[in-house]
């Protein structure tokens, strides 16, 4: 018995430094992209803010490539509001849901719903776009006539397209994070006298707080780079964002003007991708150490 | 036995390979073969499809590339020499940086002026569309139509439909709240993503391709007294319309394969094509 162990063991190495090398490999080739992306977009958007001037290009408030303006707070503050928006309302509604489905309801109503969530995640944006253009759009016309505005596609159309697109993720995590709560939290939450409600609001919504979290994270991640969607429902006029108005996201505004540009004006873009990139990198080392620091308190 | 299958299919192989190259064409030139490199205006993108179709139909040996990324990309791109004809949906610039191409006219394709079905408006003069466009009128009512309020849609900067109707308007690049289009118009990054804009809301306005301008999802609005149509395009009284072009350099040598695409397309059976797509072909 001993012997044959000895024996696999002998004629599997080969095998096992091959698939060494092969993970190694492949765990090299993602880190490879991430920092060629990253060198990429360096170097492809710097010069533009360089000869723009970085103050001009990320707090001038005029986008006007054909006079040579090239100011993207617009296009920054309508981003961090539309997302922002978002996520105020998807967390909130995401949390009782996902309260709803691990606590509340019965095993078979909860699987079923999961699953219909989980089908949500996996509907095209474009598809979201036009149920957007088709059912959200028509109503904020009605809220602007009513207080004397022209009917238009919106920032708030495109933070409630935004909600539904990224309530499946947040929810589906938040479920999976409470679920994965040691069942002793509640009895012993519930032994010391609390109700049902108290415990799960006290107890294991606390406990369950990092992974709560991560979902947040990919929710903002989808929200911020969300494109399709967002270009159909808001207008995508590049000014200073109001709630009713039109407004262009920063995905939006590479992605609409990229056929046509060219010189300064798509070196312009490369720039507010760059912005855009350092958007989602400085919004996933905030949200993780936060995250990090949640666990240690566990 | 099986060596002298394989060898058998091999021979037939062969064979049918080498038949295929004996095949001439139907009509036009078998001798004419090569690629020819074309890129730009996406505006002309369903009649240069049709074009590059019928003649690669014709002549069999020769293929016709078409990139669609935009006048600018076209023009810019054929001075560099990666096309050999870059296609354009405006006239070339005049300022020094367009130096050195000849650009032929094939086509003229009208821009019309659009509103959503339920508009009363049935006509604007230039001087409306232009108070319209810089915010000056901001009601229908101004204009004869209903009680409401006015949605501005435009296409995106650098497009070659926003550049030649600004231009014909009489609206301005610049800054200046004047004579520029309101920045917080809708824009759209498409002719299709206009009409369904203003399909979709009944107090918009916006201009697009009349080649591509669906009499079912939207109203054609006529400018300065004239309904756009190819007989008043044809005759000149339609005057906001656009010349689609191709691009070559001056002087150059093209490859007969590419003389033979330009001779297709300004000959009788090309400017046949053109007619069909709603543009005004080039007599």
């Amino acid at each position: 018995m001993e012997n044959s162990i000895v024996r696999a063991g002998k004629s599997k190495a080969p095998v096992e430094t091959v698939m060494n090398v092969i993970f190694l490999i492949c765990g090299l080739a993602a880190v490879v992209s991430v920092v060629l992306i990253s060198l990429y977009m360096v170097f492809s958007g710097a010069p533009a803010i360089a000869k723009i001037g970085p103050l001009k290009f990320l707090a001038g408030q005029i986008w006007n490539p054909e006079a040579s303006e090239f100011g993207i707070l617009p296009l920054i503050l309508a981003s961090v509001m539309a997302t922002g928006l978002a996520v105020a309302i998807a967390v909130p509604a995401a949390l009782c849901v996902a309260v709803f489905l691990t606590h509340v309801a019965d095993k078979r109503t909860a699987a079923a719903l999961l699953f219909l969530i989980e089908l949500l995640a996996g509907i095209p944006s474009v598809v979201y776009g036009l149920l957007g253009a088709i059912l959200i759009v028509p109503l904020v016309f009605k809220a602007q006539t009513a207080l004397g505005l022209p009917m238009s596609g919106s920032l708030l159309s495109a933070a409630i397209v935004l909600v539904i697109m990224i309530l499946p993720t947040i929810i589906s995590v938040s479920a999976a994070a409470i679920n994965a709560v040691p069942k002793q939290y509640n009895e012993v939450s519930l032994a010391l006298g609390s109700s049902k409600m108290q415990s799960i609001v006290h107890a294991i919504i606390p406990a369950a707080k990092s992974g709560i979290v991560s979902g947040v994270v990919l929710g903002v991640g989808r929200a911020i780079g969300e494109t399709m969607a967002v270009m159909m429902v808001a207008g995508n006029a590049p000014i200073m964002p109001e709630l009713l108005k039109p407004a262009r996201l920063l995905t939006v505004g590479i992605s609409m003007e990229w056929a046509y540009s060219s010189g300064l004006h798509r070196e312009a873009l490369y720039g507010v991708g760059l912005v855009l990139f350092a958007f989602i990198m400085v919004i996933n080392v905030l949200l993780s150490s936060i995250l990090k620091k949640g666990g240690a308190k566990r | 036995m099986k060596k002298a299958l394989s060898m058998a299919l091999l021979l037939v192989l062969a064979a049918t390979t080498l038949a295929g190259y004996g095949v001439a064409p139907a009509n036009g030139d078998a001798a004419l073969r090569g690629t020819v490199k074309t890129g730009g205006s996406t505006s002309v993108e369903r009649v240069m499809t049709a074009l590059i179709y019928q003649f690669q139909g014709e002549n069999q040996n020769v293929s016709v590339n078409y990139e669609m990324n935009g006048s600018g990309d076209g023009i810019k791109n054929t001075i560099s020499g990666l096309y050999e004809i870059g296609h354009s949906s405006r006239e070339l610039k005049t300022d020094g940086s367009e130096n050195g191409l000849t650009a032929t006219r094939y086509a003229i394709d009208g821009i019309a002026l659009v509103v959503n079905k339920a508009n009363a408006v049935n006509e604007l003069t230039a001087e409306q569309v232009r108070g319209i466009y810089t915010g000056k009128i901001k009601n229908w009512s101004e204009v004869g139509g209903a009680n409401a309020l006015i949605t501005v849609v435009t296409r995106e900067a650098s497009s070659g439909t926003r550049s030649a109707f600004a231009e014909i308007v009489g609206l301005e690049k610049a800054n200046s709240p004047e004579t520029a289009i309101v920045p917080n118009a809708t824009t759209c990054d498409s002719t299709g993503a206009i009409q369904t804009t203003v399909s979709q809301n009944a107090n918009a306005i916006g201009y697009m391709s009349f080649s591509d301008a669906d009499n079912a999802k939207i109203k054609i609005l006529g400018y300065n007294g004239v309904v756009c149509s190819e007989a008043a395009l044809k005759d000149g009284s339609y005057t906001l319309k656009r010349e689609f072009c191709l691009v070559t350099k001056t002087g150059a040598e093209l490859s007969p394969a590419a003389k033979a695409f330009m001779e297709f397309v300004l000959g009788s059976d090309g400017q046949k094509i053109i007619a069909g797509n709603k543009l005004l072909p080039i007599e």
